[in-house]
């Protein structure tokens, strides 16, 4: 359709380049306007500084479990629950459910996309109709656990895994979560820890960030673009845990997955047309496993980041995710069942 | 549109194709899918937690 095709993921590599603008185009507004409305909630909870240095988990080591293709062909929670692993596990609220599932509460839950509609869903969402799903087949065509493809069923019992163990976990909860989000966390019972994510630099001039804070006075934290590096900021600069493991964490995909079923399919057949999703997609070598994968350019504004992050903190990371992208300096890259050994 | 009309008449001035619009609207549906296309919140490059602004103004 457009004259800006470009093959082997040039296109895409062009785009990861401006992902800070593209990002803030599609967020920065929805974050903003839900932080004010959530002022009004914020006794509701704590600052996350209360959250600062807390004894959360046996030791100095945590695992993050995200969501990623790779829980599906892995199960890592499995091996954590197996190896009766005692230090904190922090989770994405994608995988709540999984954890949920698999019989082990996560210690602390971390959510910030703004997104009205859709981050409810990992939380079980009350008001999910056949009508609703008609609508948005985000979940429905994603590789990602198969149960979310029987969408109301599932929904039911996530509601009821939710309902049932919300009050047993704390939450980092970001200002900039929806309306949908905050009620049903409300209802739930979990421990609440609010947070402002970072929306630019807080040291410039007009400054969305500064404009938060100045609402809210919660501490800003860099997100690092999604949550799973939340969830790694949180290991490493608010529970100040010296080792991370990394779970679910592959920021690609398989390289058998079809394109229909990764995240962002039809924003790139919007951009490019069907025909040209070469120019988008980029395709990954990682040499820890050599398997190929391929990624998109927010999963790989996502990798740059996170290895910036890990580059800058005296804590280590392993990433235990046994397949995807995140691998390079600063990141040791083990098999799970390794990491458990060293901190059991 | 343009067979159409050829020959019903006679324009005075000469007509030239204007593709701007065309253009235009593709721009629009590129910007639109391109910020569909970014992610769940920025990264600020060099922070971690600012756990008081205060302090730093």
């Amino acid at each position: 359709m457009s004259g800006i095709y470009e093959a082997d993921g040039g296109l895409g590599a062009k785009l990861v380049a401006n992902m800070v603008q593209i990002t803030d185009d599609r967020i920065s507004s929805d974050a903003l306007s839900n932080a004010h409305r959530n002022h009004l909630m914020l006794a509701n909870g704590q600052s996350l500084a209360a959250l600062r240095g807390q004894s959360i988990g046996q030791g100095d080591s945590c695992i993050v479990v995200a969501a990623g293709p790779s829980i599906k062909r892995r199960n890592p929670i499995a091996m954590i629950k197996d190896a009766g692993y005692k230090g904190a596990i922090i989770t994405t609220e994608s995988a709540i459910a999984y954890c949920l599932k698999s019989g082990v509460v996560p210690d602390l839950v971390v959510t910030l996309d703004p997104h009205a509609t859709r981050i409810v869903r990992w939380f079980g969402d009350p008001s999910l109709n056949e009508e609703a799903l008609a609508q948005d087949d985000y979940y429905r065509r994603q590789d990602m656990d198969e149960a979310f493809a029987n969408e109301l069923e599932f929904n039911q019992e996530i509601l009821n895994l939710v309902n049932e163990h919300g009050k047993d976990m704390k939450i980092a909860l970001a200002t900039s979560a929806s309306e949908a989000v905050v009620s049903r966390v409300l209802e739930t019972g979990m421990e609440i820890y609010w947070w402002n994510p970072m929306l630019d630099d807080p040291n410039l001039k007009g400054s969305k960030t500064r404009e938060m804070f100045d609402l809210n006075s919660m501490p800003c934290v860099n997100a690092g673009g999604n949550v799973g590096a939340s969830c790694w900021m949180m290991a490493d600069a608010v529970l100040e845990k010296k080792y991370i493991g990394l779970t679910g964490m592959d920021f690609s995909y398989y390289e058998d997955t079809p394109p229909r079923n990764t995240q962002y399919y039809h924003e790139i057949v919007d951009l490019v047309g069907e025909e040209n999703l070469d120019s988008v997609f980029m395709r990954v070598q990682n040499p820890h496993l050599a398997s190929w994968f391929y990624t998109d350019p927010a999963y790989m504004w996502y990798r740059n980041a996170l290895l910036e992050m890990v580059a800058g903190s005296d804590s280590r990371t392993t990433n235990c995710t046994e397949g995807g992208i995140v691998f390079g300096d600063g990141i040791e890259f083990v098999p799970l069942m390794d990491f458990l050994h060293r901190h059991i | 549109m343009n067979d159409f009309l050829k020959g019903n008449f006679k324009t005075q001035n000469k007509v030239t194709e204007m593709p701007e619009e065309k253009t235009d609207l593709e721009g629009r549906f590129e910007r639109e899918a391109l910020k569909r296309l970014g992610g769940s919140v920025a990264f600020v490059s060099k922070n971690k937690v600012a756990w008081d602004l205060k302090e730093d103004s």
